[in-house]
């Protein structure tokens, strides 16, 4: 199944501002950031501040829904699924 | 307000004769009726006020307890130098009133906590957000909810920045779409950032009240300074969400049939 990725703000400094990825049926959003840190040097680092536990500033939407509220990392990824890294701004 | 003051008819239509071709004398009365709520006197609200107030908006309440340091002005364009170490929003009255005596300005030098929140959001048609805090924006996405007032949101990071048009009960609320506090080590800050985000939430204002064109709404706006780009995503809400999903008299109910 083909997954369309974009990577917003300062994770553009450390990966491609979009790029489609090909995954297996059944293929997690864990599996795409597996992927994702293996092709990007620096990635991981900035994605994530413990094995498994992503810092608190990366949003990750599924079609534009948080998988905060869906299930995390074990979200299920579907065929033309758009998935959006955003770490929000805060500052005013 | 000076004797001088040409407060007649046709010095109105004059002064805005350029943006009445957009929405007509209806919409600029509309401006003018209008009441926003600019939470926080920094770099957005700056952006902000200026435009609402160059726009003719009739009522401007801006809130912020801080008072002006030196390391402001870099983007915080209410202020001058002459202001440093004044109340912020005394000194943002001034600077909108020399712009446009016929703003109503209430300038209320108080912190934004869940205690006054709701007098400060009292009478108002929209909230927009200039705030430089998550803690403070959740706060104002719940009052919004609560009150069903739309919640422009903006966030600012370097060359970077987030917008967004909220609406109970039609878009996604804050907390559907960042769930936690975001924390950074550093958060670099310039003026022109603010300018660019602070002036597209003003611009939603302006939008809604008169009821042109259409709201940045079910998507979030993400502005890259650094490559001239902007790309606008979808954002749905979350039935799960804790702040609008559910509601605290009917647990087993959404707040808001969506």
């Amino acid at each position: 199944m083909k997954i369309t990725v974009k990577a917003f703000a300062m994770f553009r400094e450390v990966m491609d501002v979009q790029i489609e990825l090909e995954f297996p049926a059944g293929a997690a959003v864990r599996t795409l950031l597996t992927n994702l840190t293996a092709r990007y040097d620096g990635l991981s680092e900035v994605m994530f501040a413990a094995p498994d536990t992503l810092r608190d500033f990366v949003n990750i939407l599924k079609n534009g829904r948080n998988i905060h509220f869906i299930a995390g990392l074990d979200t299920p990824l579907d065929n033309g699924d758009i998935i959006a890294l955003f770490p929000p701004a805060a500052g005013g | 307000m000076p004797e001088d003051f040409d407060m007649s008819a046709e010095s109105l239509d004059a002064r805005y004769m350029r943006q009445i071709h957009l929405f007509g004398k209806e919409g600029q009365k509309k401006l003018r009726n209008a009441r926003i709520l600019i939470a926080g006197a920094g770099g957005l609200g700056s952006a902000i006020a200026m435009y609402l107030a160059a726009a003719g908006v009739g009522y401007i309440r801006i809130v912020d307890e801080d008072v002006v340091e030196t390391s402001n002005l870099n983007r915080q364009i209410l202020y001058r130098e002459t202001d440093i170490g004044s109340c912020k929003v005394e000194a943002a009255e001034k600077t909108i009133h020399a712009l446009n005596r016929d703003v109503e300005v209430d300038a209320v030098c108080r912190h934004i906590n869940e205690k006054s929140v709701g007098n400060l959001v009292q009478g108002v048609d929209m909230i927009l957000d200039g705030m430089d805090n998550f803690a403070a924006r959740y706060i104002l996405n719940r009052a919004g909810l609560d009150e069903k007032i739309p919640f422009i949101h903006g966030a600012v990071n370097g060359f970077y920045g987030q917008v967004t048009t909220l609406i109970p009960g039609v878009t996604p609320c804050l907390r559907c779409i960042i769930p936690t506090t975001p924390t950074w080590e550093k958060n670099a800050i310039i003026g022109v950032t603010c300018g660019a985000i602070g002036s597209i939430e003003a611009t939603e204002a302006i939008k809604y009240i008169t009821g042109t064109g259409e709201l940045l709404k079910n998507r979030l706006l993400l502005w890259d300074g650094l490559r001239g780009e902007s790309e606008s995503i979808q954002i749905v809400n979350s039935p799960e969400c804790t702040d609008c999903g559910f509601s605290e008299s009917e647990p087993d109910a959404r707040r808001f049939s969506l």
